[in-house]
């Protein structure tokens, strides 16, 4: 490490032989011009924040302005939007929340034993099975959903709550295979071998050494793939129907054919509310800071 | 997370996830520094596999991977290959045919449709990556405001797009919407803005969704990045924006790629904004693939744009790999 890389070298540096503290700092500190370059910096931030959370607040001000639009005079707050919602939104919505449910209880029931024999039986067809196991996720939702309906019209599973679990099983397999090799990946081997030693047999190893520690983690993971399936619009656009219909896709059929209803804007702030609980659990018992960074494609 | 693997760094929930139990062991222990370089191949604590286990352990952990491979064709890899054999054979007769590509291909609405789409996602993807570049920066620099900003900024991407298509509506509709009347009541506009329902409106919303995605990505790239390395630029006289642009910009390329990437598909496959906020041609071709499908029962026509569309996002995407792979091993 250099003379300006450490800590004492940079204040070695940063003080010259007159013995008093310069301004001008090499680190995070800014140079001359702090404050108009505080201003500046601060003002941007909020800029970009106030355009990138408008339009967003401007639908739960709708939602409570009667639904139809917004505006800031207007003080006939009401939740009238709310009420006018409709029992079929509700069991959309409810048809959306059952669907993803069981959609990520399989994918993870389905993915974990198989991210568990492929990392531990170091097997040769591992890369393989993980190109495999992503495909579903590499090609884009519309395609699959395409797909998809080709091949559920002759099976008579289009329009149906098993075909729309079978196709978001597929999206969250891909999703929780990778989830579960990162896990299993973390947890060390010798813990389990310790269990075998001691007369367990693998799989009870699995059961009872594994699974308790893979427990926080994979919870995590669910609720990513259960917000990442209840929000899926593309690739159930074409194998919903009448009988099948999730809340993404009966907001959009009914503004394409009946234009802007209150009881859709106010059904949108629903789901505002269901993001902002989902951001503020993973807030509060991941952390924030683990929320940058993540390379989720969206499916919505 | 893909991207985060190829880039050799991970951040987000991928990154708990990952760390979650294992960060006392001894493996995480060995993995090189986040960000610190490329990895290209596979990952370093991934073992070779085992040449001399027996066939019946190789048997017993194979059998676990058995349901996730059925299910996993029978969900992704055989509704695929059926597209694909679907879109070359022909409609009535049922004979194996070229003639729907060659349709597709040879036809100017359709490609006119193509190229307004490609046009359409390359513009925004560089728009919202120009304009996440500042804010994830400043970002990844400051923790608090991290902390506080990402998960305020990242809402939208919890959404269906149909949710920022009601939004978009809301703020530009031609007599309704909040920008119009504000614009009007101020008496900057005498008329108002249509800008909804052509291009305009739409290259907004899909910007929106594009910025947030990048902003969100962008952050965690940059705080692979380590800040000492600028400041030795400054130290060594260059201004903070010549340091930004030589030094963390080409450290960061990877993951812009990257986020370009998935902006670019999200955008060329996208349905539900084009319908809702782009009424008029051009279209986009999401909008005409569904057409042929539904309204003029070209079903097999429809399949083999759908391939074509295909190719055309996962081929972005590969490239972007490749490149990526390369910038890698240059270093």
């Amino acid at each position: 490490m250099t003379l300006a890389g450490s800590r004492e070298g940079r204040q070695i540096l940063s003080a010259p032989e007159g013995g008093q503290p310069r301004r001008k700092l090499l680190g995070r500190s800014f140079p001359d011009g702090v404050k108009a370059r505080r201003i500046a910096t601060g003002t941007y931030l909020v800029m970009m924040l106030a355009l990138l959370a408008f339009p967003i607040g401007l639908v739960v001000i709708a939602s409570f302005q009667g639904g139809m639009e917004a505006s800031i005079r207007s003080g006939n707050w009401s939740a009238s939007a709310y009420r006018a919602v409709p029992p079929q939104y509700w069991e959309s919505l409810w048809f959306s929340v059952m669907t993803a449910f069981w959609a990520t209880v399989i994918a993870l029931t389905i993915a974990i034993p198989a991210a568990w024999g492929l990392v531990r039986g170091n097997l040769r067809e591992r890369h393989l099975v993980g190109t495999l196991m992503l495909l579903p996720d590499a090609v884009p939702s519309l395609t699959l959903g395409i797909a998809l309906l080709a091949l559920f019209v002759p099976l008579g599973l289009s329009n149906s709550f098993a075909g729309t679990v079978i196709a978001l099983t597929a999206i969250g397999l891909s999703m929780g295979f990778r989830y579960a090799e990162a896990l299993i990946e973390g947890i060390p081997e010798e813990l389990e071998q310790a269990a075998v030693t001691m007369g367990a047999s693998r799989v009870t190893a699995l059961l009872t050494v594994i699974l308790p520690l893979l427990a926080p983690g994979l919870a995590i993971a669910a609720l990513f793939i259960f917000v990442h399936n209840l929000v899926t619009f593309e690739l159930l656009l074409f194998i919903s129907g009448p009988r099948a219909t999730p809340i993404s896709v009966q907001l959009f059929t009914d503004i394409v054919d009946r234009g802007v209803l209150p009881q859709a804007v106010a059904m949108s702030a629903v789901l505002v509310y269901v993001a902002i609980a989902f951001y503020t659990l993973i807030g509060t018992t991941v952390g924030a800071r683990y929320l940058a960074g993540s390379t989720l494609s969206r499916r919505g | 997370m893909k991207q985060g693997r190829r880039l050799g760094h991970e951040n987000g929930v991928e990154a708990y996830i990952r760390q979650g139990f294992g960060a006392a062991s001894r493996k995480t222990a060995a993995e090189p520094v986040a960000g610190s370089q490329y990895v290209a191949g596979p990952h370093p604590q991934v073992k070779p596999p085992a040449a001399g286990q027996g066939w019946k352990d190789r048997l017993f952990y194979r059998a676990f991977t058995v349901p996730a491979l059925l299910v996993a064709t029978g969900t992704a890899i055989v509704p695929l290959a059926f597209l694909l054999y679907w879109s070359h054979v022909d409609q009535q007769t049922g004979e194996a045919t070229f003639r729907y590509y060659a349709q597709a291909l040879a036809s100017p609405f359709f490609m006119r449709t193509l190229l307004t789409t490609i046009a359409m996602a390359v513009g925004v993807t560089g728009v919202s990556v120009a304009l996440a570049l500042p804010m994830a920066y400043v970002l990844a620099r400051h923790t608090l405001l991290r902390n506080i900003l990402v998960p305020v900024i990242s809402v939208p991407r919890m959404l269906p797009f149909v949710v920022v298509g009601y939004a978009m509506v809301l703020l530009l509709a031609p007599y309704t919407g909040f920008a119009n009347k504000v614009l009007m009541d101020a008496g900057i506009l005498s008329e108002p803005l249509f800008m909804l329902f052509d291009w305009p409106g739409q290259a907004l919303a899909f910007g929106y969704a594009g910025t947030v995605v990048a902003i969100a990505i962008l952050t965690g790239v940059f705080m692979t990045v380590d800040p000492q390395l600028e400041d030795a630029a400054v130290t060594l006289g260059a201004g903070r924006l010549a340091a930004f642009l030589t030094v963390s910009l080409p450290l960061v390329l990877p993951g812009i790629v990257a986020a370009s990437a998935l902006i670019f598909s999200t955008i060329v496959t996208g349905y539900a904004i084009p319908v809702m906020l782009n009424s008029r041609p051009p279209y986009m071709v999401s909008v005409l693939i569904y057409n042929n499908l539904y309204s003029l029962q070209e079903r097999h026509l429809a399949y083999a744009q759908t391939i074509i569309v295909t190719v055309l996002a996962i081929g972005v995407t590969t490239a972007a790999q490749r490149f990526l792979s390369r910038f890698g091993s240059r270093r």
